[in-house]
Parts: structure tokens; sequence; C-alpha cells
């Protein structure tokens, strides 16, 4: 028997067409028009960002949408500092867990803005609970990169 | 020994494309079906079992992480079962053995797919092994024709003589989904347009063979005790029986398919059934092809083996037969498949409990559902009753 | 009395980096010893639970490709996704129905031959909101660990005191993929990747494949002199956004609690003598000793430092060496309960702890822990 085995290199590629369906489709409307929406579940109260078509905790329709504030604060973060395939962004770059004013779920997204050279640098700039406000593109689709990051603003 | 397993409620969406909504979103149609139908809510259950085709179907990897919210599930035990076509029943066995072990009381089970967001013959043409099947085995249909012109050669069945018999199929079906609101084709058909429809691959055409569906469907399970609280529209699961074969698809017979007689008679010695064609009033046989149904009636034992093209021709399978199959319209006509076997449990839980509206068939006690995965590799049965 | 469930046999593969053998061989070769092993052949298998992730298998509906190979030819079975800690669920919940009375369990991935973890683990953030921002495994362990740090400021270097403490462990572990040792300057020292978290704050990937015998209790004392019992079992799962959570807390308390609840055990830290953990990055064993009630909240940390944690330790947490040693992603659970199996019968060689009367194994699967497994053993 051959003492290493050859290896057989094959690529399995695949387009996929996701459907947002009508909560996310109304989200990313107003996101072109820089306005971040949540929708608020009669039964917990709490207001759910993204905006979604129901609460799963409660498990009934969420009724009304409510816009919430661009600015919030960080309640936790990581500095990405390594490359895969596939990845949405060249590192190094922040990712954050934010918890926008008038949100009661926390908005994955990058914190950005300034040179991360280093980790200490880095740490100067970004903190748990420092405020970030965001950082709108010019140009928008309607998607969640419309947002090119939050900055930080204390 | 195991605990008695009553179905309390189920969900179906209406399959076909369903842009209009995300996937997440199609799943919580099919659970809140079920808990309206079931006359519960969430924190009446006990745990969910999920499950879909392979998670390159939606390009989304640990589908039933991704749904966990669409379902309820947060703060329950979860657990995902997947067997490629197979998935469906597995599920409903996986469900079963939930209850049937005494672990759990009220169990949520949940099957979707929305095949068109991804590639679904790419993706099924992954699941032959690189080294040797794949470049050849592409897609569903290129297996099912080996098979049944095997079994039609095998028998000596005259090739016209099993066309018509398949287009007989192929129309019941699809008079039949007429009749269901959640089907996806919804045609009226003829043995002329069957016959004539283009090849996809020979022997099949393309009235011959499933589209490629979103949906979702959900079941409740329950303990006897459970069922008796909740007390309506009980349907009672008799047996379970799963088979699997091997990786290559030359070496097993795909005509006297054990994996397919493995599982009927399994499910049938649990529930007592020794004369199928006589004790089930009704069968959702696992159709994606026309062809190969009547190879499920020779393994299941409504007839005899090479006898398969006899039960159409006699009406035995047909609307007012003796043992109607697919009543809904079938998987001939809707295949979302990780929701595909459930969705056939789903239909036998209506027929015997007399809710199936317009594709009742009249009287139904105990019916058989049935789905079959892998590259003809898998095989699972569930024999469902209106009586404990 | 319920009737039990016990664990008759474990067998494991030398795991590796890159192993020769395709998934079917891997799959064979743990199913043909441990029949061995025990002495039957396969007719006395009655049913076989696998599990396996098509992505990372790179062969969709991953068990029709091995199902034969994995003992399961003409027998029931099904495949569990994605952590296989679920085979020893489902395996057991079937011999409990009374429809078989042993289940053969087997799991396997080749992480070598898939893309990375770290893109996978992409595929599993929903594409309209997570995904596009990059969120990952290692990103939302990173996550975890910075809300950890600033919570409940542990010195420096006591994550780092994790990967010392399962590496030495580990080359005690003749299966383990990863068997040199590192120093805490070595691990503090190593490039950053998710900060906090560095390159050796994280597991490699491995490939391995494990099968595991179970039998209800009289068909195990016939089988074998010294069945291991299944005490309870526990599972559940989180929300499914990562923004939705409560990152710190989860749902381990849930899966454990349910699994001590099982078993009877009121006082975790005392009870559990060994406990096998899927430390997915060093924090995640701090992390996950908390969920786990094996230590206070915040105190994770000193299982470590104080040496508590260690092979010689009050509570020896991964004597195996756990992921730092092997880390095949879906083998990984049953890994974890054939290691706390050994454990039990005082059979794991070099890395046994003394007088074992009951093993914890744990596994998770999804971004930041969203499911986690829990199965306490015992004689
Ligand atoms: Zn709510």
């Amino acid at each position: 028997m051959a003492e290493e085995s050859r290896i057989l290199t094959g690529y399995v590629s695949l387009p996929y067409k996701w459907a947002m369906g009508p909560a996310t489709t109304r989200f990313y409307e107003e996101f072109r028009k820089k306005r971040i929406m949540g929708s608020r579940c009669g039964k917990c109260n709490r207001i759910l960002v993204p905006a979604r078509s129901f609460c799963s905790d409660c498990f009934v329709e969420t009724d009304e949408w409510v816009e919430v504030s661009q600015e919030g604060s960080i309640r936790t973060w990581v500095l990405i500092n390594f490359a895969y395939e596939g990845q949405p962004k060249e590192p190094p770059y922040i990712l954050a867990i934010l918890d926008l004013d008038g949100a009661d779920v926390g908005l994955p997204h990058f914190v950005g803005g300034f040179e991360m050279k280093d980790l200490e640098t880095v740490e100067e700039k970004v903190r748990i609970g420092g405020r970030v406000k965001a950082v709108w593109k010019e140009n928008r689709e309607g998607y969640i990169l419309d947002i090119d990051y939050f900055e930080p603003i204390d | 020994m195991a605990q008695a397993v009553a179905i309390v409620g189920t969900g179906q969406t209406e399959c076909g494309k369903r842009s209009d909504v995300s996937y997440p979103e199609l799943v919580h149609e099919a659970v809140t079906r079920a808990f309206e139908d079931a006359g519960i809510g969430p924190e009446d259950i006990d745990a969910v079992v999920a499950g879909s085709m392979p998670p390159a179907m939606e390009g989304v990897n640990n589908p039933h992480l991704y749904l966990a919210g669409a379902m309820g599930a947060y703060g329950k035990p979860l657990m995902r079962t997947a067997t490629c076509g197979s998935t469906g029943i597995s599920l409903a066995h996986t469900g079963f053995y939930h209850v049937a072990s005494g672990m759990f009381d009220t169990v949520l089970v949940v099957g979707a797919e929305k095949m068109n967001e991804g590639d679904p013959q790419g993706t099924m043409a992954t699941v032959a092994d690189p080294f040797f099947q794949r470049p050849f085995l592409a897609g569903a249909p290129g297996i099912f024709s080996l098979q049944s012109n095997e079994w039609a050669h095998r028998y000596g069945i005259e090739e016209k003589r099993v066309r018509m018999a398949a287009a007989e199929i192929s129309v019941r079906n699809h008079n039949d989904a007429l009749r269901n609101p959640y089907a996806h084709i919804r045609i009226r058909t003829t043995i002329e347009d069957v016959l004539t429809a283009r090849i996809i691959a020979y022997p099949v055409r393309l009235l011959d063979v499933c589209p490629a569906s979103d949906g979702a469907c959900a079941v409740i399970m329950a303990s006897q005790e459970k069922a008796g609280k909740l007390g309506r529209n009980q349907a009672w699961i008799k047996g379970v029986g799963y088979c699997g074969e091997q990786a290559f698809f030359g070496e097993g017979d795909k005509v006297v398919w054990k994996s397919a007689i493995n599982a009927a008679k399994s499910a049938y010695d649990q529930a007592g059934i020794s004369n199928p064609l006589k004790q089930l009033d009704v069968a959702e046989v696992y159709n994606p092809f026309t062809f190969q149904e009547m190879l499920f009636y020779e393994c299941f034992g409504f007839c005899d083996f090479g006898k398969g093209c006899e039960l159409v021709e006699q009406g035995v399978v047909m609307p007012g037969g003796e043992l109607p199959c697919d009543p809904s319209g079938g998987v001939l006509c809707t295949n979302p498949i990780g929701a595909t076997g459930l969705q056939r449990v789903a239909e036998v839980v209506l027929q015997v409990t007399g809710r199936a509206g317009d594709r009742q068939v009249p009287g139904a006690k105990t019916g058989l559902a049935h789905a079959m995965g892998g590259l003809d590799q898998f095989n699972g049965i569930m024999i469902i009753s209106n009586e404990l | 009395m319920s009737p039990r469930v016990a664990i008759v046999d474990f067998v494991q593969t030398e795991h590796g980096g890159h192993l020769h053998e395709n998934v079917q061989e891997l799959t064979f070769g743990v199913v043909r010893k441990l029949m061995d092993r025990v002495g039957i052949d396969r007719s006395e298998i009655g049913t076989m639970i696998s599990s396996s992730a098509d992505y990372w298998q790179g062969i969709s509906c991953s068990n029709s490709y091995y199902y034969d190979s994995a003992g399961g030819n003409l027998k029931s079975g099904s495949k569990v996704g994605e952590d296989s800690v679920f085979t020893v669920i489902y395996g057991m919940m079937r011999i409990l129905s009374g429809h078989y009375r042993t289940a053969l369990l087997v799991a396997v991935t080749k992480c070598s031959e898939c893309p990375s973890e770290h893109t996978l683990s992409n595929l599993c953030a929903d594409p309209f909101f997570h995904r596009p921002v990059g969120i990952n495994g290692v990103a939302v362990a990173g996550l975890q660990a910075r809300q950890y740090l600033e919570r409940h400021s542990p010195p420096t270097h006591a994550a780092a005191q994790v990967v010392v403490k399962n590496r030495s462990n580990a080359a005690k572990n003749p299966y383990a993929h990863v068997r040199s040792t590192v120093t805490v300057d070595e691990v503090l020292s190593s490039p950053t990747v998710a900060a906090p978290l560095r390159k050796l704050d994280v597991p490699v990937t491995s490939d391995g494949a494990c099968a595991l015998l179970l039998a209800e209790e009289g068909t195990a004392r016939d089988l074998c002199d010294d069945p291991v019992f299944i005490e309870g079992v526990g599972w559940n799962v989180d929300r499914s956004l990562v923004g939705d959570r409560d990152l710190r807390r989860g749902s381990l308390h849930k899966a454990s609690a349910m699994a001590y609840g099982k078993a009877g055990i009121r006082d975790p830290g005392k009870e559990i003598d060994v406990a096998e953990i899927s430390e997915t990055s060093s924090y995640h064993e701090i992390l996950w000793s908390e969920g786990l009630g094996l230590c206070g909240p915040g105190e994770g940390w000193r299982l470590a430092t104080e040496g508590l944690s260690s092979l010689e330790g009050t509570l020896p947490i991964n004597p195996s060496g756990g992921l730092f040693g092997a880390n095949p992603q879906v083998a990984r659970g049953l890994v974890r309960v054939g290691e706390a199996y050994l454990q039990v019968l005082g059979e794991a060689g070099d890395h046994q702890v003394p007088n074992v009367r009951k093993a914890l194994a744990h596994s998770v699967h999804g971004l930041g822990g969203q499911s986690h497994s829990v199965v306490i053993l015992g004689h």
C-alpha cells in the first residue's frame, strides 16, 4: 500500500438567491435612507434590531416598527487580524456587538475610522461601553454594509 | 417497552417558489400552524427535532441553529437529523424515539427546505463521492432511470406497458395535487402530455419528475398521557422501520431492493401487519419519479415482484381503489426535500383522522408514510393509525 | 427502576492533521476494531447512529458515503448533526424504547479535506446581517473572551495556562494529534488572530474518527466485565442571532441542569471527578467550566491558575488534552464521551485520573456555543 494517499483537488461552487422576506426587505429599504429600524414585540416589549416579522422568544408576530438611534455603545469587540477564504473584509478590522440606543438586542458590525497598528493602540481607542456612531456609505444598496462602520465618538 | 406515541398536530406551508418569505419565516409558518392544530404553544414543547437536506442546498451551515428561533426552540433541547431524501421520515423517527424512550412528553418535529434559493441539482450531485461516482451520477434523475430500466428488463415488462403505467401515475398525482392546498405543481395533465413531455434522462420525462419546491412541515408528537389531556385529533404511530445500504450504487440490488423491503418489514412487524394491501387504507409512497413508485409497491408487499404495473392497470392504487396511493399528489407534485418525508407523515395523519378535506380517502383508518434517500440507499417507513 | 444504558467499549483513531485513509476507511477501521475488541459480529449490532457534517466532508448527505463502511449495511440507522454527542443521546433513546439492545455510534471528520473552519463557520451566520460583517467561530470566541476579560479581570496568563495544561496532557495521550508542549510565554507571544485571542489560544483542526458501542444493562454485562453507565444527558439551544444572545451565559447552564437532574447531581464541583470539555478556545474552557457549574461565575480562570484542573488537581479538566490535543470538528464530541468513559473505567493510560467515579463529557456546536450537550457517566 502507498505510504501517502494521493490528493484529489475539487471545487464545489454554488450560486444562491436568498429571499429576504417582508421584514428584512422593509428594513433594508429604510436602511438605504439611513434609518435603522427595529420592531417591537407586543408580548415581551423588546425592540428587536434588525426589525423582524416575529419574536422568536414569545413566538408571536411583532406589531410595531420603530426607528432606533444611530448611536450606541460597544457590548463587546474583537480585533480580527488574520485572513481566511471567503472573508468579507481585509484584516485587520474590528468586529463588535453594538447596543444601539433604543434597541434591546445587539447588532454586530464593524468599528473603524482609525488606524489599527497593533492591539495596544486599538485598546486605547476601543473599549466595552465605549460610544459609537454609524458612518454611512455614499452609495447605498440596501444591505448591512451600507453602514461602512461605526466610529468611536468619545 | 416503547411508550405509545401520538401525533397531535400537523402544520404545512403552501409549497412552491416561496420567495415571498425568508427561510426562517417559511419555517415559522409551518410551526405556527402545527401549534394551532394541536391547540398548544411553544411553552408546551419539551424538545425539538429539526432537519433538512445538505446545508449546501440553502448555503447556510448548521441550518437547524439558524432556524432555532423560527421553531420556538430557544432554551429547549434541539437535535438535528439529516439523512438525505429520507430526512423527513428520519425526523419523524427521531421524534418518535424522543417520546417512545420515555424521555419527553411533547416533541416538535420540523422539516424544511427552500430549494429555490440554491442550486438543487448542483447540490444533489455532491452527494456522490468525488473519487468514483460524482462524474457519472449527475443528479437524481440519472440514478432513478438506471434503476427503472433494470427493473423493467429483469421482469421482461414491455417498455410501452411501463410507460403507460407511469403516465397513469403521473396523471393521478397531478389530479390529486389539485385537491391539496399545499401542493406545488397544480396543473391538469393527460396521458398524452406525459408521454410526449421532454426527456430528462431516458425514460424519465418532464412530467415523470418531481419539482424543486420551497416548503416546511411541522408535526407535534406526544406521549399517551399528554395526548389524553389534549384530547383531540389523535393519530398513533404503530410502527417504524428504516434500512440503509451500500454507498456504491452498483453494489446492491436496486430491484429486489433490500432497504425498502426491510424497512417495510420492521414497521409491519411492529404494527401487526401481515397483509398490507388489506390492512392499509392509504399509502403516501415517496415517488420523486413515477417509475420508481411501482418498485415500491413490490418491495412493500402490495403485490408480487414484477407485478407493480398491474396495481396501476387494475386501479388498486388509484382513487377509489383498494389502496389509494399518494392522494396528496405526492412527491411528484411537491418536493421541498427536507420536509417531504414529514409531509407524507402529516398527510397520513390527516387521512386517518378524517381531516384530509377534498383529498380524503373515505374511512381511512391506517396508513403508511414512506421516504427514500441517499444514492438509492435509504428507505424509511412509518405506520400510522387512528387507533391506539 | 428505569432501564439503564451502558457503554461497552470505545475506539478512536490516532488523530492527525492529515490522515491518509479516506472517510470510508476511517469509519471501517474504528468499527472493525471495536467489534474485534468486544468480540461480536455485525449481526449483534441493533442500530447504527452516526454523526458527520456535509460542509465538513465535502460530500453532501455525508452519511450516505460511509453508511456501510461504518457497519450500517442493511441495518436501521440515522445521522445526527453536527455534534456527535447526539449519537449517544439518540442511541440511548432507541435502546430505552426497547426496539434495540445495542447501538453502534460512529463519528468522523477530516478537517484537512474541507475549507477552513473560519470559512465554514462564517457560513453558519445568516446571509442578511451577520455573514457580511464576518461573524464566524473564532470572531465570536474573541467577542466572548473580551467580555470575560473586562468583567472578571483574570491575570494575563490565566487563559494561556489552560493551553499549557491541555497541551501538556495531550503529550501523554497517544491518540492526540498535537503532542508538543508549550509555555505561557509562547502562548502570549503568538500573533493575535481574534484579539484578545492569539494563535495558540485556538486549537488547530484535525482528522479523526471514533466508534462507541452502547447496550442495555443486561446485554452490556454479557459483552463486557465493567460496563460504564450513562447517568444523565442534557442539551439545549440558544437564540439564532448572535446579537440577540447573552454571550456570557448562553444555554450551557440549561443543558447541564438537565443532565445533572437526571444523574442526581447537586454539587457538580464536588461530585464530578473529571471533565472532558470541548474547549473551542482557551477562554471557552473557562466559560464552559462556569456554565457547567464546576465553579462559581467568574471563577473559571482560577481552575487553571491554581492547578485545580490539572491532571493532579482536585477537578481535572481535559486530561486527554481536549481539543488542544485533537479537534476533529464533528467527531470531537464523541471523543469526549469516549475519553470520559476510559477515565471511569480506569483505562485512560498515562493521562488517567485516579479514582474516577463520575465523569462529565461536554460538546458544543454553533457560533459561540449556540448548542451545548452534556453527558454524565458513572459506575
Ligand atoms: Zn417577545
